[in-house]
């Protein structure tokens, strides 16, 4: 059922699709093992998400709810393939390293299920501005993850060395992604608990 | 001794902790053991079928359809979500009352399409029975995982644990842990 309490930003703070729903970790997890290459996922994702979810949203309401989830996953494995030659153009690299998780951030659940609970009864315009936040909120994630991973195994962020004298190389594996994200989760509930309280 | 070495190699080849694939789906069934039973086992049957509907559709396109494969792989899975589903409303309806939420979390995830596109990256998987055996040892796999999370659900939701930290970020370092142990097994 949609919520009606929706804020516009929740998809970015209050309600964020990776570090509070708990959504589309597989990628963050294995991807985010160098900015590059969270950058180029952060292009696909966005450009899929966005296209397929206003593809979705003029989905009728009346058809049953799997045949509307199939209908959207259809749709965005079509929008998939354009993206995915343009994403070699742009990041030639980084489409070979991200490997089987490229095709599968075009059938993620923000896609696949969000649009067909949370953002279903919402006019055009909130609807719009609530997926720009769930797609910002996702993004901001990645690069940030990215960012880290970069720097705590190689000791550099996009390439770019720099002044840490000590590194983890195993933070750039699977286990050492599952470790990160848990921490920047508790991390990111803490502020948001902090800043809830704040405001009470 | 097989069954351990069994065991050990499933552990080593597991989609969840070695491949992150399927990690929000077994966060969401390890709630309770119903959920996780019921998610676990559909999910084994959609890797299964799903993976023998991909050596058809490999079969039958040949190389011609790499850039439709997603669309491909979507397309089978859709066959079998409402395949399930229609069978399931056939046989009972309260069975289906009952279970047709798992369905519907089980059907498009990382650990199901992941799974179809890691049959056809491994060329030692030739034959129907290559890629059923696949899709099989990773719907068992996931079950292991399932198991896994919801042994530790209850504890790492425990006022015990920091309430920053409790439920979803402790599973994470949970998991990392385990993977990380898995990863020396390798």
């Amino acid at each position: 059922m949609p919520d009606k309490k929706l804020h516009i930003t929740d998809g970015l703070l209050r309600d964020n699709t990776v570090l509070s729903a708990g959504m589309i970790i597989s990628p963050v997890i294995i991807c985010t093992e160098t900015f590059r290459n969270s950058v180029a996922l952060v292009y696909a994702f966005s450009v899929i998400t966005f296209l397929a979810d206003i593809f979705a949203h003029f989905i009728p309401e009346k058809l049953p709810y799997a045949v509307r989830v199939i209908w959207t996953a259809l749709v965005s494995s079509l929008i998939y393939i354009p993206v995915k030659g343009l994403t070699e153009v742009l990041y030639p690299e980084a489409v070979g390293r991200i490997g089987i998780y490229f095709p599968l951030i075009a059938v993620n659940s923000l896609v696949v299920y969000q649009t067909q609970n949370r953002f279903t009864g919402l006019d055009f315009k909130s609807f719009i501005g609530n997926l720009t936040f769930y797609i910002l909120g996702f993004d901001a994630v990645m690069l940030v993850s990215g960012a880290l991973r970069e720097l705590i195994a190689y000791g550099t962020i996009n390439n770019k060395v720099m002044d840490i004298d000590i590194t983890i190389p195993s933070a750039g594996l699977p286990f050492g992604g599952f470790i990160i994200l848990g921490i920047l989760c508790g991390i990111y509930r803490k502020i948001r608990s902090s800043s809830t309280a704040g405001e009470e | 001794m097989f069954l351990i070495t069994v065991f050990l190699s499933q552990l080593a080849g597991n989609l969840i902790f070695t491949q992150a694939l399927g990690t929000s789906t077994v966060f969401i069934s390890a709630k309770n053991r119903r959920n996780f039973t019921a998610t676990a086992f559909i999910i084994c049957i959609f890797t299964t079928i799903g993976s023998a509907g991909a050596y058809f559709a490999e079969r039958f396109f040949g190389g011609y359809f790499e850039n439709f494969r997603l669309f491909v792989y979507v397309l089978i899975t859709g066959f079998i979500y409402l395949g399930v589903l229609l069978i399931l409303w056939l046989a009972s309806k309260k069975l289906y009352g009952r279970l047709k939420k798992y369905i519907h979390i089980s059907a498009f995830n990382c650990a199901v399409i992941g799974t179809l596109y890691l049959i056809h990256e491994n060329p030692e998987n030739t034959s129907l029975s290559d890629y059923f055996f696949f899709g099989l040892q990773s719907g068992v796999g996931f079950i292991i995982a399932s198991v896994f999370v919801s042994s530790a659900y209850k504890r790492l939701n425990s006022s015990k644990v920091p309430a920053s930290f409790r439920g979803m970020p402790a599973m994470l370092v949970y998991l990392g842990i385990i993977s990380m142990a898995v990863w020396t097994l390798k």
